[in-house]
């Protein structure tokens, strides 16, 4: 056994969300790797519209613009489980396109930085996707 | 000249020494009991996600700790002192104290397949293929498969790989077992940096408890990283979503994008 080489912190990073999430199961904020990142008290509520709905591994990725009422835009990126995961949860990767209205439920970073993790989103037509959840490949602990 | 001859003498004894060493430490396996070849088969058909009710993933083997809140000093472990020093000195990526940004799991930093037993703590489903010759095992994650060779036996000196060399047969009609040498010592066993060796001898036995019910129960036996053998167990539930909907592939530049649009921000101070 030898101690293995660090990789770059910010590749590192990545996949330490990444096995985080994937190794996570519901409620998402028990035990993934980036507790110490995002602010899971509560999730912070952005109205806001899609630009970019990104269905991939290691995450998907939720590209959103909010407009406050000075009018300044603001763009924010929430993250999901990964597809198969969310499969189980009743997502598909048209669940969400580009000009939909919506209400964001997001676990915000604690730097403030414009990124965090979904909680839920309510569509205009009031249908709600919710990210967290039990599902059936990854279901919590007792 | 008679210095070079004691010196070729001394290390050719020394390599010899270091050989016969080597070939001791090498792990055994087991092989099938004589009535296995015609011992009726476990049906394992179905797709078997982690079972939330017992246990779910986890982060660590310990099945005193599957949190992995007592790293280095679960009571089930037997560490030898340099596993437990090496458990200690690597850095997860999950559990209580995950080290974002700086893990040291091999599986995470370099997207190298996660062996057996690590592949039961991620949130995947697995399929049993069942045939006369092998049970395929195949996972949702990689995806990766082993195979399991029925009624035979291990080479002797089998190549340290990834997922080993399994071996497998069937008990009382509702078990698999399957026993595993030749691997790498390159794997975590779990999420929380338990090492091994190429030692390690892993004993799998596969119960069908009832229709909806898998049970999963180990036993590492190391002896280059543990005292002695211990357990572990997996528990599954059978789903019907169906299997391998969407592949979840290791891939560096799906990670680096990911990276750099929500990991790194989130990390900048």
């Amino acid at each position: 056994m030898t101690n293995k080489p660090l990789i770059s912190r910010a590749c590192a990073g990545l996949i330490a969300l990444t096995i985080g999430l994937l190794a996570t199961s519901a409620p998402l904020r028990a035990h993934h790797g980036a507790t110490n990142v995002y602010d899971f008290s509560k999730p912070v509520v952005l109205k806001g519209t899609i630009t970019k709905f990104e269905w991939l591994n290691p995450h998907n990725q939720i590209y959103f613009d909010v407009t406050d009422e000075k009018g300044t835009v603001s763009h924010w990126i929430a993250a999901t489980e990964p597809p198969q995961v969310m499969l189980e949860r009743g997502w598909t990767r048209r669940s969400l396109k580009e000009g939909d209205e919506v209400t964001v439920y997001i676990f915000a970073a604690k730097n403030g930085a414009k990124v965090g993790n979904l909680q839920k989103i309510v569509l205009a037509d009031g249908k709600e996707l919710t990210a967290a959840g039990a599902p059936a490949a990854a279901a919590p602990a007792k | 000249m008679r210095n070079r001859l004691m010196l070729l003498g001394s290390l050719s004894v020394g390599v010899l020494t270091f050989t016969l060493t080597v070939s001791a430490q090498a792990p055994k396996g087991a092989t099938p009991p004589p009535q296995a070849a015609n011992a009726k088969p476990a049906d394992l058909s179905g797709d078997w996600a982690p079972d939330g009710r017992r246990g779910g993933i986890g982060q660590s083997l310990s099945v005193s700790d599957i949190r992995g809140t007592k790293r280095g000093a679960e009571d089930d472990i037997p560490y030898l002192p340099w596993a437990r020093e090496k458990t200690m000195s690597e850095r997860t990526s999950t559990g209580p104290d995950p080290q974002f940004g700086n893990t040291t799991d091999p599986q995470v930093l370099y997207c190298e397949p996660p062996g057996v037993p690590h592949i039961y703590l991620w949130p995947i489903k697995h399929r049993f293929v069942q045939t006369p010759e092998a049970v395929y095992i195949l996972h949702e994650l990689g995806p990766f498969y082993r195979v399991v060779w029925m009624n035979a036996k291990h080479p002797e000196d089998p190549d340290p790989q990834w997922w080993g060399h399994s071996i497998g047969w069937y008990e009382n009609g509702d078990t698999l077992v399957v026993d595993t040498i030749g691997f790498t010592d390159k794997t975590w066993l779990d999420q929380m940096g338990h090492p091994h060796t190429e030692q390690l001898h892993l004993t799998e036995r596969y119960k069908r408890v009832d229709a909806n019910t898998l049970e999963l129960r180990m036993v590492i036996d190391d002896p280059g990283a543990y005292s002695k053998p211990w357990n572990a167990e997996r528990n599954f539930t059978m789903s019907k979503t169906g299997f391998l909907r969407y592949q979840q592939i290791c891939s560096v530049r799906e990670n680096k994008r990911f990276e750099d649009n929500l990991a790194k921000p989130a990390l900048n101070k």
